[in-house]
């Protein structure tokens, strides 16, 4: 029957082309959409991304945000106290601070300064993200890093050895972070004592405090212990912190809502582009599927003929959109947007475009030619 | 309900059938209630006025419509009593058509066309090309076999349709107008064909409006006004 679908598709070619372009231009667009959420949701949790997952495995934030990028100041001192929860190893102060930056020529963009400890900068950035120099040279005096990708944003080379200014004190590029970003600024990683310098940031404060756990504590135990013990902040599993991160941003930023309707469009009007298309293909055949039903052929079995034919266009459509979101991804990713096509995400735009073709034949063209009486083939 | 079956030996049988269609609130007596038997080794010409009720007297033999009242026999198959999967199923089993404008399946090919039946049997591939080059042979279309309908003449098509009916070895045929698209020479090969076929036993019924298709007939019915009867109409027996 695959054989008789494809000639079938093969006679009717224009209409045939029709579909496969409708399902490639739909399925191209519902991944990039999906790709570009995919990477603005990674931005949205990158302070907790680019962080240290041995060092930071909890997060310690004011009592009030759901949000790390929006993080009140804690009491420098809670960092020694929290030593004293059973389960907790070892505690390291975060700052989170903006600055703006200044370069030879000229240039001022704000950014976001992230200090957190050596040896471990249990705030980042962690060694995945590192694209040139050491983390340990963090430690020198003046010496900050920045990211490969920001070199746009600055209209300025990110490579070691770059001057700078921060606030108007000057500053080194020591260390090349390569994809170390967050929503909406640029991430400039230090340490804590350089942090408060350039922001003239309060010594008594710290923005979050990140815990490790000892052997044998689950992070949520050790969560639960420290929000009982100390009931005016809120420890989080990294994680969750994470998640409800991208979970508010996604909402109160509407770019769920944006993305989430040019994706749901791209679905009805690939289903209507799509069925319509079938529909019209069937039409024209639909004295052949007369005569299938006369000389003995079922409901079924037309229901299965319009199936194959919508799934082998389905599967064109699909590598033909993946061969495209493959060029608009690598392309893309020089400018420093960066998602994977990853399988989940394959698998999904596929059932997607195969839902959307086998759903529009079943409504336009199988419901249409079901009603075809197998008389009508008597009548000219 | 089970029923005597009304001629053992008819391959299809009409018992007091008839057949009104309904549209809306107008009604039309397509097929008045009628008796028709069709036995084997017979060719059977149906002839009549247009909108007489011959395609209607087809089309119930060929169990693609219900009647309206009446009983159909098919091969010994109560077919009031069968769901459109089994009537289906049935025509496949026993009926060959050949139409008018000869119904190829567009995309397919000639040998493709007259191997969908078997397909639809689920009969093993390489057994349905072996049986769909014999039928062509038997309708001398073999060097067509590749050709799409499309490239072919109105009488080749009509081959390949006789070829297509007669593959699954039905023991009925039925054909409306066969001959209407064809030329006289491509009417001799074609009813010489569908000739052939009476004498392995087969039942073919012939619906036509064409006189030259007298010659071949074994029977006549005469289809009037939605009547179906042995003798012509008065008129014709003069002329
Ligand atoms: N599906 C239908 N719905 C309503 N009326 C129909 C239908 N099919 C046929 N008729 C009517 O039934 C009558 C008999 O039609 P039928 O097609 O059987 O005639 P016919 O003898 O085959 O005519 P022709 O020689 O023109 O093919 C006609 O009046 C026709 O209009
Ligand atoms: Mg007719």
């Amino acid at each position: 029957m695959i054989k008789t679908a494809y000639k079938f598709l093969k006679y009717d070619k224009p209409k045939t082309i029709g579909v496969i372009i409708g399902i490639v231009i739909c399925t191209f667009l519902i991944g990039q959409q999906v790709g570009i959420l995919t990477f603005l949701t990674r931005l949205m949790g990158g302070l907790i991304d680019n962080s240290d997952t041995d060092t930071a495995q909890i997060w310690i934030v004011d009592k009030i945000t759901i949000n790390v990028n929006e993080l009140a100041r804690l009491d420098e001192s809670l960092v020694r106290e929290v030593r004293s929860v059973e389960g907790v190893k070892n505690s390291y102060p975060v700052i989170v601070a903006g600055a703006i930056a200044t370069f030879s020529s000229g240039k001022t963009v704000p950014v976001t300064l992230i200090g957190s400890e050596p040896p471990h900068f249990s705030a980042g950035p962690n060694t995945g993200k590192i694209a040139e120099g050491k983390l340990s040279d963090l430690v020198l005096e003046y010496s900050i890093s920045a990211d490969y990708y920001d070199a746009s944003t600055f209209s300025n080379t990110t490579d070691l050895g770059t001057e700078l200014e921060l606030n108007g004190k000057r500053a080194f590029i020591r260390l090349q972070t390569i994809d170390a970003r967050g929503f909406g600024g640029s991430y400039i990683y230090t340490t804590v004592t350089k942090a408060r310098f350039y922001a003239n940031y309060p010594q008594d404060k710290v923005n979050a405090i990140n815990v490790s756990i000892k052997d044998g504590y689950t992070p949520e135990e050790v969560c639960n212990s420290i929000n009982k013990t100390f009931p005016s902040v809120r420890a989080w599993v990294t994680n969750d912190l994470k998640k409800s991160t991208i979970r508010f941003v996604v909402s109160s930023s509407n770019i769920g809502t944006s993305i989430g309707s040019l994706v749901i469009f791209a679905i009805i009007s690939g289903f209507f582009i799509i069925g319509l298309t079938l529909y019209s293909a069937a039409i024209d055949r639909i004295r052949d599927y007369g005569t299938l039903k006369a000389i003995g052929a079922t409901n079924q079995y037309i229901t299965k003929l319009i199936l194959i034919q919508s799934f082998i266009s389905a599967s064109t459509g699909f590598l033909l959109a993946w061969m495209l979101l493959e060029g608009f991804r690598s392309g893309v990713a020089k400018g420093g947007l960066i998602f994977s096509l990853s399988p989940a995400l394959l698998v999904g735009l596929f059932l997607i475009t195969l839902i959307i073709s086998g759903g529009s034949a079943v409504f336009f063209s199988i419901r249409t030619l079901k009603n075809v009486e197998p008389a009508s083939v008597f009548r000219n | 309900m089970n029923k005597e079956h009304f001629c053992e030996s008819c391959i299809a049988a009409l018992e007091n059938t008839s057949k009104i269609y309904k549209t809306g609130d107008t009604s039309v007596t397509a097929l008045q209630p009628s008796t028709v038997m069709l036995k084997p080794n017979e060719l059977t010409l149906i002839i009549g006025p247009s909108g007489s009720g011959k395609t209607t007297l087809l089309s119930l033999l060929g169990c693609v419509i219900y009647p309206t009242t009446g009983d159909i026999w098919v091969n010994g198959n109560h077919v009031n009593l069968l769901n459109e999967v089994e009537l289906a199923n049935l025509r496949l089993r026993n009926i060959g058509f050949v139409f008018q404008s000869f119904n190829l399946i567009a995309p397919l090919n000639a040998i493709e066309n007259v191997i969908m039946p078997l397909r639809l049997l689920r009969l093993p591939e390489s057994k349905a090309r072996e049986k769909a080059l014999e039928a062509l042979e038997k309708v001398n279309m073999t060097d067509k076999q590749k050709n799409l309908p499309r490239e072919l003449s109105g009488g080749q098509q009509q081959r390949i349709a006789i070829a297509r009916a007669l593959v699954t070895e039905p023991s009925l045929i039925l054909c409306d107008e066969p001959t209407a698209a064809l030329d006289t020479k491509s009417v001799s090969i074609v009813m010489q064909e569908l000739k052939s076929l009476v004498s392995v036993g087969k039942s073919i019924a012939v619906v036509t409006h064409d006189n030259r298709l007298k010659q071949f007939a074994d029977r006549i019915l005469y289809v009037n006004n939605g009547f179906v009867s042995d003798t012509p109409p008065e008129e014709e027996i003069f002329t």
